[in-house]
């Protein structure tokens, strides 16, 4: 097990390599100079050229990129083209933000998605599953921001009874939580339905019920707990693709989160910043991948034992 | 799907139930949520800094000059008024001198004088970001504490100008040193309201300066918001979260002016948008084609149908506030029949196709879709392409585009802003200079209003170099932005500065 967990750990140096490169080679190959941009529409060649000069810019490709990464190998990114902070501050100044959004999103769509999964597949083709398929249709396709915007407009304008924008409180928390969290659900009920319908033809499912256990529990323990690994590693997927990409959400709300932080650094052509983003993106998706593979272990014995 | 129709009628039901929910509402007064002495305004970005030699961005500014003070300050009116300085001299053509105010306090306690005046200067030579904004100015020379000397190397005509922008607000020696590479994260200034925090991304907050030399402001508490979605700005506003919001978007600018608890304030701003054409480039170095553009493009229309009347038609290059305007030229009126006739006689009866770039600012996109459909009853057959913003600026300053669109702003309100840079033949391309016009007699104007020191002859130099432009028609000439901001109606005092930074000075809050 540890040595798996080590192993795991140890791809982690080739994915950032491969991350850092990628990233580096697109945003040197985008047209647009980051000097011109720092200097605004009204700059004077002489200024670009100092500034680009300043921060060398006009060394070859590959000089720039080992310059990069020896130095984030140090743990040093550099600082922020548009602020000059130290990009890990600001990404680590965003990222609270961005977990309490994603895990209260996360949260609400697994409190809707498997009740509602659960119950669709035990009442197959009943009027309940087909309005739970339809919500899940809708939740599905819906954009996000739309739904943040309706939601702005019932429960803030209207009805006043939650904050439109900003993230001090919980309240703050609630509306950005949800229709981050209403796609997740839906998709969450699917796996969930599809999953617990495949169970429940199971030959011991059948046996469970023969020998008189009752129908929730057969439903609960029996089925439920075999039902749960594509559902789990569902979870774990959302979960980690919300901690990069509730950028609609966030701007929707004015959520300060990392999404954000990294779009307007792409915008800007800011590199130092986008590749500390991407890099702690890609680093937080791999440890909740690992998370999720390490669970499985203490939900399916037979995964455990290959864990050698 | 459906086993019978009551469910399906159920569905759409609850459906529609939101959608007719979200529909009504009142407008009563609206009872703010802040705190009686906290003002919180909402903006649709971050600041990058607040050290004001590594940015020269608008919200950013916007946070500045309420931090910092200048040596000289413009007013609404776009009066130069005295600031940290008491009083100024011309003393040569290449001189000018400052007596400065005394007793003035940085909000790190120390105290105002002419070495701090050097120190800012100096630094903001070195700054890449806003050296333009100081010219030509060669030399700092501290006379006494509270005598300064700026110095050019020629001729500067607009110099007060130029002190007014927030670049050229003043610095702390002491500050800056200690903070090093941070000082953009913790400032120190002289203004009405000293840094507190700012959490990134979200909010800035600024506490009131008791000791601030023109007396404490009545508000205490400034919070500057970062809200990107322009509706979430104006939602803000309705729910009381927010007390001042900045720029309005123009489809939310009726629900601000129909609300009994929120008012419009609409200002002029300095900045305007064109559309313009690449001079050296056929069919475009035909004047009588771009004259004909002119011609052919209702641009009142545009500011009806894209801005929601949030503009003015620009029939000149400089709007009315900035020095060296001119108010008596006519421009181009909407003339079809005209632009036909001139179209014809530059040999283009049948017309021509072209395109129309753009970067993907919905504003501009919508403004070339009507240039576009215009253009088709003169025969021209324009292609809109959206271009990246970076790619923009590369590709128009290296000259491969047709037409584009694109703004500036005179930030100083002097015309040596608004006119050097773009229609210098000093400054084709990435200068300004987009249009890559040339014309030695505008030149010549331009040189003299950069350099004269004699405010009439300046002013007739302008004059006439915007006769000379108007009628050489390098650009479309589109609108003049008209600048709004929408507030809670217990918000007094607050009033829009033209240069698009608003100082929270006089704002109180009305219980």
């Amino acid at each position: 097990m540890h040595k798996y967990i080590l192993r795991r750990l140890l791809l982690l140096i080739p994915v950032i390599l491969g991350v850092t490169f990628l990233v580096f080679t697109i945003m040197y190959f985008t047209p647009g100079d980051p000097a011109k941009l720092i200097l605004g529409e009204s700059a004077q060649p002489a200024q670009v050229e100092a500034l680009r000069e300043e921060m060398g810019l006009n060394d070859p490709f590959i000089v720039q990129y080992v310059r990069f990464i020896t130095k984030a190998l140090t743990g040093d990114f550099g600082r922020s083209y548009s602020t000059n902070r130290p990009v890990f501050d600001e990404v680590f100044a965003r990222f609270p933000a961005t977990l309490k959004l994603t895990a209260a999103a996360m949260l609400i769509a697994i409190a809707i998605g498997i009740p509602v999964g659960i119950i669709s597949a035990t009442k197959q083709y009943s009027a309940l599953d087909s309005i739970s398929m339809i919500g899940a249709l809708i939740g599905v396709s819906m954009p996000v921001f739309w739904l943040g915007l309706m939601l702005i407009l019932v429960f803030s304008v209207n009805l006043r009874l939650l904050p439109s924008s900003g993230s001090e409180t919980i309240k703050h928390l609630i509306l950005p939580a949800f229709s981050l969290g209403v796609g997740s659900a839906a998709i969450i009920t699917r796996m969930t339905r599809s999953s617990m319908l495949e169970v429940i033809r199971q030959d011991y499912i059948r046996t469970a019920r023969s020998k008189g256990v009752a129908e929730k529990k057969v439903v609960n323990k029996h089925a439920l707990k075999n039902a749960l690994i594509p559902v789990v590693t569902v979870v774990g997927l959302q979960f980690g693709g919300l901690l990069g990409g509730a950028v609609l959400t966030e701007s929707v709300f004015s959520w300060p989160g990392v999404g954000r932080l990294m779009v307007d650094a792409i915008r800007q052509k800011d590199s130092p910043m986008v590749l500390a983003s991407v890099v702690f993106i890609s680093v937080t998706f791999s440890f909740v991948n690992l998370l999720v593979d390490l669970l499985y272990a203490f939900i399916d014995p037979r995964i455990k034992s290959q864990y050698r | 799907m459906f086993k019978n129709k009551k469910i399906l009628s159920l569905v759409i039901t609850i459906l529609t139930l939101s959608l007719v929910l979200s529909a009504c509402g009142g407008s009563k007064g609206i009872t703010r949520k802040n705190p009686a002495d906290t003002l919180v305004v909402a903006q649709g970005a971050d600041a990058k800094s607040l050290d004001p030699h590594a940015t020269n961005d608008q919200p950013s500014s916007r946070v500045m000059k309420q931090i910092y003070n200048t040596l000289v300050a413009s007013t609404v009116d776009m009066e130069i008024v005295p600031a940290l300085a008491e009083s100024w001299e011309s003393i040569d053509e290449l001189t000018w001198e400052f007596k400065l105010a005394s007793g003035v306090k940085f909000h790190n306690g120390e105290e105002f004088k002419a070495s701090d005046v050097k120190f800012t200067y100096d630094r903001m030579l070195a700054s890449p970001s806003v050296s333009h904004i100081l010219g030509p100015v060669k030399e700092i020379k501290v006379v006494d504490d509270y005598t300064v000397q700026i110095i050019t190397s020629e001729p500067f005509a607009p110099l007060l100008s130029h002190l007014t922008h927030t670049a050229s607000s003043i610095l702390n020696e002491k500050a800056v040193t200690a903070s090093g590479e941070d000082y953009g994260q913790n400032p120190v200034g002289t203004g009405p309201f000293a840094f507190d925090t700012w959490q990134s991304g979200d909010r800035i907050t600024l506490k009131a300066s008791e000791d601030y030399f023109q007396g404490a402001a009545a508000v205490k508490t400034v919070v500057f918001r970062n809200v990107p979605e322009g509706t979430n700005r104006t939602v803000g506003l309705e729910t009381g979260e927010v007390d001042i919001a900045y720029d309005i978007e123009p489809i939310d600018k009726n629900l601000v002016i129909d609300n009994a608890g929120l008012e419009l304030i609409e200002g002029p701003s300095l900045s305007s948008q064109y559309l313009g054409f690449n001079t050296q480039k056929a069919p475009f170095d035909n004047v009588k084609v771009r004259q004909a553009i002119n011609y052919a493009v209702d641009v009142q229309e545009i500011i009806d149908v894209v801005l929601e009347k949030a503009g003015e038609v620009a029939k000149s290059p400089l709007m009315e506030l900035i020095f060296g305007s001119n108010e008596d030229i006519q421009g181009y009126s909407y003339d079809v029949e005209k632009a036909k006739e001139l179209m014809k006689e530059a040999g283009f009866e049948n017309g021509f196709k072209t395109s129309i770039w753009t970067n993907d600012s919905p504003v501009r996109v919508r403004i070339a879709e009507i240039v576009q459909a215009q253009l088709k009853e003169i025969g021209i057959e324009a292609n809109i392409e959206v271009v990246e913003w970076g790619a923009f600026l590369d590709r128009t300053s290296a000259g491969e585009h047709d037409m584009f669109i694109l703004g500036w702003t005179t930030v100083t309100g002097d015309a040596d802003y608004g006119l050097y840079a773009l229609y210098h033949s000093s400054q084709h391309g990435d200068a300004g200079n987009r249009f890559f016009y040339t014309n030695p007699e505008v030149d010549k104007l331009l040189d003299i209003g950069k350099t004269e020191v004699d405010t009439d002859k300046r002013l007739a130099a302008y004059k006439e170099a915007q006769e000379i432009i108007v009628a050489d028609a390098p650009q479309l000439f589109l609108y003049f932005s008209t600048q709004n901001v929408g507030e809670n109606k217990a918000i007094k005092g607050f009033q829009l500065h033209p240069a698009g930074h608003h100082s929270l000075y006089n704002v109180t809050i009305e219980q």
